[in-house]
């Protein structure tokens, strides 16, 4: 477990969870962008094994507030992404609102990822290799965002 | 190591150029799978192909084959042009096919031959051609008809996917119990597209317009006859060749 830095320092490291969450959310963010250029037509078939991507990526689920879900994945994924690199950066350690940003947001993707598995499972009755991978992608998110509450606490 | 190097580098320097590494790796592969994928390489074909020396009717006809139920010596033969995406070819294929079978075929008096016609155009049929080839990857392990049941009875399944349903096709596969392997190698590449092309500029030669189009001997017969017309229909065919 990562030690917590001391009040009022900046810790002189880079906060190694977030370059573990920068390197899930690119991948989050390739397979989101790989799914919405299915979604739109543009990758005319998708890999998927023995799943039923088809049969997920078609049904009236897909979209999410009149949206691909899979734009939802690349949108989040980046903002994601973004604020890790920075959060990277010399100086960025003790940055509370950044630590705040981390924890909220691997916490929607993690919770948005449970729904769309509820889905798969209950409703639309059929799994999506890449969606599996995704709310896999989403709950190491959230595992490693954890040290970001301590951060957020520090004063 | 310190916490800063002389170019301000923070402690950990060497484990930030690794994962800066790691990030750019990953991207690149990444975006190379992602960009291939969209190239249309390693994707099935899923619309006619460009066809060499096809204006010659003998090319044409050496070229387009239909799959044949009954013996090539039957006195009268039934062509029917046919989508797998239609629903009118569904409901005849479902209704009116299986009896001919039953009261024609079966004893050798007719010769009934499936030619592929994929419609192609907006959603509802843009996967014809896929499905046609499919079956034809069915029919290279000897279950053309098997598939060609299991296409219409699921038509509602698949044809309306907006994306090639190539995943659901595999399950059909498997439901019938076909090697997958080679199933999918078929499927995933332009194997039978040529003679699903053929058939379908075979069905323009002769005046296919709209599926299903049906040719008992050298007659078109309307579309939406009942069984018992298109018996009739059969039955002054058998009669004019004298069985």
């Amino acid at each position: 477990m990562e030690a917590g830095p001391a009040a009022g320092a900046e810790p002189a490291a880079t906060p190694v969870n977030r370059m573990g969450m920068a390197v899930l959310s690119l991948g989050g963010l390739l397979v989101s962008a790989y799914l919405l250029l299915f979604k739109l037509g543009i990758i005319e078939t998708v890999v998927c094994g023995t799943g039923d991507c088809d049969v997920v990526q078609t049904s009236k689920w897909s979209d999410f507030l009149g949206l691909p879900v899979p734009l939802w994945g690349v949108v989040g994924y980046s903002l994601i992404l973004g604020a890790a690199l920075r959060g990277t950066r010399p100086g960025r350690g003790a940055d509370r609102a950044l630590a705040g940003f981390l924890f909220a947001a691997s916490t929607g993707a993690f919770l948005f990822s449970i729904y769309l598995s509820v889905l798969e499972e209950f409703v639309i009755g059929a799994w999506c290799r890449w969606c599996v991978g995704s709310a896999a992608i989403a709950t190491l998110l959230l595992v490693f965002s954890i040290p970001e509450l301590r951060r957020v606490r520090a004063r | 190591m310190s916490a800063k190097s002389k170019g301000g580098t923070p402690a950990g320097g060497s484990n930030l150029r690794l994962f800066y590494g790691t990030l750019a790796a990953i991207a690149v592969i990444g975006i190379g799978w992602i960009a291939w994928s969209a190239s249309g390489r390693g994707t099935p074909a899923v619309a006619p192909i460009d066809l060499s020396g096809i204006d010659d009717p003998q090319a044409l006809l050496q070229q387009a084959r239909g799959m044949q139920l009954g013996p090539d010596a039957a006195p009268v033969p039934i062509l029917v042009f046919s989508d797998f995406t239609c629903p009118g070819c569904m409901a005849f294929a479902q209704y009116i096919e299986p009896q001919i079978k039953a009261e024609f075929v079966n004893d050798g008096r007719v010769r009934y031959v499936y030619y592929d016609f994929p419609l192609g155009g907006d959603a509802g049929h843009r996967h014809g051609f896929l499905a046609s080839r499919a079956a034809r990857c069915a029919a290279d392990q000897g279950k053309f008809w098997e598939y060609h049941d299991v296409l219409f009875a699921r038509q509602g399944e698949w044809a309306s996917a907006r994306n090639a349903p190539v995943s659901l096709l595999m399950d059909y596969a498997g439901m019938l119990a076909l090697d997958e392997s080679a199933f999918e190698s078929c499927l995933k590449s332009d194997t039978h597209a040529d003679v699903v092309t053929a058939n379908k500029i075979l069905g323009e030669r002769l005046g296919v317009g709209a599926t299903p189009t049906v040719f008992i001997g050298s007659r078109s017969i309307p579309a939406g006859l009942s069984y018992e017309e298109v018996r009739s229909l059969i039955q002054r065919e058998l009669g004019e060749a004298g069985s």
